[in-house]
């Protein structure tokens, strides 16, 4: 018996320890604090899973628009700028806005053509672990969460809008689809596959020992397809990589 | 990455009224400025205002800015500090409209809202948190920030931070518990 130091275990399943040797074996020893483990990993996987907010195009030309009829009330303050000038930043800032959507566009449909399927992949699955610093755990690459910045930004927009006017078959957005594949397919597949052991060591390492492995993407990396066992419980998807063993989306 | 050191000189130019330094130092920091209104409010058209009035405010203090952090964790403590006061102000009511900026027409709102929306669940359960939890747990597991970073712009010690964190995922988890874990 043992007072289960809660926030000792919390930061080493946020990987914040610089020596999780004492943490580790607790872990590994008691259920107590192999609870606490899993909810804080759990907690970080949903919340890692979910993308960065963004405002549209449009929000930030009416955003910076606002804000300089904001400053020009402000006194003294402001560098005054006549009201026809004003406007033509307005018009300016639609005319770009309009040429970035319509460049995303090509770029979009130029990709797709070749190797569209594969780059929107990537970036579906590596954008979250990219963008906050989670690492399931068990992971020493230390990779850290860059700021944001525009590329980032862009390169999500073009994501998103690759995996809206591609059609194409791709798996940057159709989880809903995929989880009801995955569920059909569960019964028969869950068994004989994902059955060797390291794939079964990595499932327990992620605390998703009462998951199956539904199917197996071979990228550039294989991302197990991760679905709970009991057929009854809610359809979960969880995206496992191989080999880092990290868990790269949960929804 | 902007380096901090020109990012400060940038301000210095703001507050002789130079528009190209603003727009610099929007450019670099409305996204994340965005998000985190976004996250600790729970509504897209509240969250624009919020960015607005950041900015309003950072255009106003930009004086007062000592150097002593980055001008990014100045910047975000400002966010923070301007959705808490729209917290304290306004009973939050859930609204399912559109923001007004929006035009309907835009190709990429669509996209944006959808793709920013939070699961419901998710977001339900952040919302019960106590907003000094959900503060702790937007800029350490949804923005990604470092705990040091985050205690900065919440203007409270690392270890306390670390606390809020860890007690608010324990909060989401026992709420969301039931409905993703069974
Ligand atoms: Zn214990």
């Amino acid at each position: 018996m043992h007072d289960h130091p809660l926030d000792l275990i919390a930061a080493f399943a946020d990987g914040s320890l610089s020596d999780e040797a004492e943490a580790r074996a607790l872990v590994e020893s008691c259920p107590e604090c192999r609870e606490e483990y899993r909810t804080q990993t759990e907690v970080i996987g949903w919340l890692a899973a979910t993308p960065t907010a963004e405002m549209t195009d449009l929000e930030k030309a009416a955003l910076h628009r606002d804000l300089w009829t904001e400053f020009r009330r402000q006194p003294g303050k402001s560098p005054a700028t006549p009201w026809w000038q004003r406007l033509a930043y307005v018009a300016a800032g639609l005319f770009v806005t309009v040429g970035l959507v319509s460049v995303l566009n090509n770029d979009t449909l130029n990709g797709g053509a070749d190797s569209g399927a594969n780059t929107t992949a990537d970036g579906a699955f590596d954008a979250p672990t990219e963008e906050t610093p989670f690492v399931a755990q068990g992971s020493d690459d230390g990779e850290s969460a860059p700021e944001m910045t525009t590329e980032t930004t862009a390169a999500a927009t073009a994501t998103t809008a690759a995996a809206g006017a591609g059609g194409e078959e791709s798996f940057a957005l159709p989880f809903a689809e995929l989880a009801e594949e995955a569920r059909a397919n569960q019964a028969d597949r869950a068994l004989t596959e994902g059955t060797d052991r390291d794939v079964e060591a990595c499932m327990a390492r992620v605390a998703l020992d009462e998951h199956v492995v539904v199917d197996e993407i071979d990228l550039d990396q294989i991302y197990l397809l991760v679905m709970p066992a009991d057929p009854e419980a809610e359809p979960i998807v969880t995206f496992v990589v191989l080999p880092r063993c990290e868990i790269v989306y949960v929804g | 990455m902007t380096v901090p050191g020109k990012e400060a000189e940038l301000l210095t130019r703001v507050v002789s009224g130079d528009r190209d330094a603003f727009d610099a130092v929007m450019r670099n920091h409305e996204d994340r400025v965005f998000s985190v209104c976004l996250r600790i409010l729970g509504d897209r058209e509240k969250a624009l205002d919020a960015t607005q009035e950041t900015f309003l405010t950072v255009f106003r203090k930009a004086g007062q800015f000592q150097g002593r952090s980055a001008v990014g964790t100045w910047i975000y403590r400002i966010a923070v500090n301007t959705c808490y006061d729209q917290l304290r102000r306004a009973k939050r009511r859930p609204s399912e409209s559109l923001p007004e900026h929006v035009d309907p027409s835009d190709p990429s709102a669509e996209e944006a809202i959808e793709s920013a929306a939070l699961r419901p669940e998710i977001e339900a359960a952040l919302a019960e948190l106590p907003p000094d939890f959900r503060n702790a747990v937007v800029l350490s597991d949804l923005e990604g920030l470092s705990l040091p970073e985050a205690a900065e712009i919440l203007g409270v010690p690392i270890g306390t931070v670390k606390s809020r964190v860890f007690r608010g995922r324990r909060l989401l988890a026992k709420q969301l518990g039931n409905q993703i874990d069974q």
